[in-house]
């Protein structure tokens, strides 16, 4: 079970990684719970100064962009 | 009967000013500017310019660089509170932050071309250095009335803003040969307006339809009103295809090209190419005119195809997408907000504007600025309600002040300032920027009154020395009982 949180103040960018984030999940067949995180403070707490986030199990593995779903299993199968 | 009457007076209105907001010379600045704002959000990368905004920054390294990422980075409001937030915290400080803050509006490309687009290029040029130079002042200001509070830094690493990078030869590539589409299409010289050749297709009902076109949407050209063209009526059409196949080919563009892809890329610059030329309807069909223009537009429409295939696909996939984002976030609602702003011009008296901010007074100056203030317009709508202002009779200088508060300080921006400085600073800064704002409309409106440089340059001396004068008088009386 992945732990994946979605860093972004609810614009364009962060929506679109949450759907690839998920599409990418179930075609791997992996297990995970999203948790959308708006808030500012708990945003900058990460090192980033550009969303949208993605961190899979606490690690924040981009920024900034939206990856493709390919990077994205890799990253889940990863970590 | 007089209801009905008046309704349909408003939404031709409507209709009319959408109609000359979609004519050629406006497509042909804010298309390009679109893709160039997309290749800067996606190409460019932001540690290019964010590791000169590090906590050990010297001063004259710092501001400049706040300034160049506000209108590099900052087209997207996915940039701009993050790296607002993260400079104020982790890095340089309060001052830069503010600088990113201020500048980010007025001096990002795509505010930039749709203003001189509408306003002409001599005002989007003052509004540029007006902005940069009171952006920094506004920035150094409150870093010292608030140097205690900067000490107060996250004590964290600089790791953030170590991070180097560079802007690749495809990128620059990319960006240089858009930006001359931008000028290309836009630039009023003989070269670019002069007729090569003309080719009149046999389209008997061109000039039917220019009547009917005329007759659905009625102006008044003393007034300022364009009516809309055939050549208007083909640019509209081609845009509604471009954003059904956009729909289809960009939506998912991160994850490949499709057919629909380059159907959309191709009607694009089909669509720029046909605003180049000059369509006239004729009793025997619709003439072409090649001009010299539609040469030039296609030629350096060539050359960002020749940059672009060097782009890596993981770089022009972002790059689209960031294009298409842009287009939806940003065009559905100026297309709707130039809708009413023609009904409300319907409505407004011309007396009204010129008797309130028709000449460049202190007090049509103060208006303006709170006018901007307490308005909430979205991303460039700001600019057609300018230029309604405008054609009612406002004068330039009150213009300048209301434009440069209104995307500066809106209800959004405040709130999100405020969540991360806190309320003190927060007030301080509009404060800051309505007086900023007064001051640099009286000196633009001077200026355009032709009022001699130097007193320009002695009210800007004047204005800066008594702010200063004052500032000093507050910080000694805030420090005074500290030392007592």
């Amino acid at each position: 079970m992945k732990t994946v949180k979605i860093l972004g103040s609810g614009c364009a960018n962060c929506k679109k990684l949450e759907a690839v984030a998920r599409e990418a999940a179930t075609s791997a067949g992996i297990e995970a719970e999203f948790l959308k995180v708006t808030d500012m403070k708990a945003i900058l707490a990460y090192d980033m100064l550009s969303t949208p986030g993605l961190v899979i199990d606490e690690k924040l593995v981009s920024s900034g962009r939206i990856p493709t779903q390919a990077e994205i299993r890799q990253w889940m199968v990863v970590s | 009967m007089a209801d009905m009457d008046t309704f349909l007076h408003l939404m031709n209105g409507g209709a009319g000013n959408l109609a000359a907001y979609l004519a050629a010379h406006v497509l042909l600045c804010l298309l390009p500017a679109f893709f160039i704002a997309g290749a800067m959000a996606a190409l460019i990368p932001k540690a290019s310019i964010t590791r000169w905004l590090g906590r050990s920054a010297p001063y004259r390294v710092s501001y400049p660089a706040a300034a160049t990422a506000g209108s590099l980075l900052a087209v997207c409001s996915c940039t701009i509170v993050p790296l607002f937030a993260g400079v104020y915290k982790k890095g340089a400080g309060l001052g830069p932050a503010i600088t990113f803050l201020f500048f980010a509006p007025a001096g990002n490309v795509l505010a930039l071309a749709y203003t001189g687009g509408i306003l002409g290029a001599e005002f989007a040029f003052a509004r540029l250095v007006l902005s940069l130079l009171f952006g920094i002042g506004i920035g150094m200001l409150m870093a010292m009335l608030f140097w205690r509070d900067d000490d107060t830094h996250d004590q964290q690493t600089d790791a953030l803003f170590a991070e180097q990078a560079r802007i690749g030869p495809a990128t620059t590539g990319v960006l240089l040969s858009l930006v001359a589409v931008l000028i290309a299409g836009t630039l009023k010289v003989s070269l670019l307006t002069t007729t090569v050749g003309a080719l009149t297709l046999p389209l008997p009902w061109a000039e039917a339809w220019q009547a009917t076109l005329f007759q659905w949407v009625p102006f008044d050209a003393a007034k300022g009103e364009e009516g809309v063209s055939v050549q208007g009526s083909l640019l509209i059409i081609l845009l509604l295809l471009i954003g059904l196949s956009a729909w289809k080919g960009l939506e998912n563009i991160v994850e490949g090209a499709n057919r629909w892809t380059w159907i959309a890329l191709g009607l694009t610059a089909a669509t720029l190419l046909i605003a180049a030329m000059r369509l006239t309807p004729r009793a025997d069909g619709l003439e072409f005119a090649l001009t010299g223009r539609a040469l030039a537009v296609g030629l350096t429409l060539w050359a960002v195809l020749h940059h672009a295939r060097q782009l890596e696909s993981d770089g022009w996939r972002a790059w689209l997408w960031e294009s298409w984002r842009f287009v939806k976030q940003i065009f559905a609602l100026l297309v709707v907000g130039v809708f009413i702003v023609g009904v409300i011009r319907q409505l407004i008296q011309p007396e009204w504007i010129q008797n309130l901010a028709g000449s460049n007074t202190l007090l049509a100056n103060a208006v303006a600025v709170v006018f901007g203030v307490f308005m909430y317009f979205p991303t460039l709508v700001e600019v057609p309600v300018a230029r309604m202002f405008l054609d009612l009779g406002m004068h330039r200088g009150p213009l300048l002040a209301y434009l440069m508060a209104d995307p500066e300080l809106s209800l959004q921006s405040i709130l999100m300032v405020a969540a991360v400085i806190g309320r003190r600073k927060t007030f301080t800064y509009i404060g800051l920027v309505a007086v900023f704002s007064t001051a640099a409309g009286l000196l633009y409106g001077a200026w355009v009154d032709g009022m001699n440089p130097v007193w320009i340059a002695i009210g800007l001396a004047v204005f800066l020395g008594s702010l200063a004068a004052l500032l000093a008088w507050t910080l000694g009386r805030r420090t005074a009982p500290a030392h007592a």
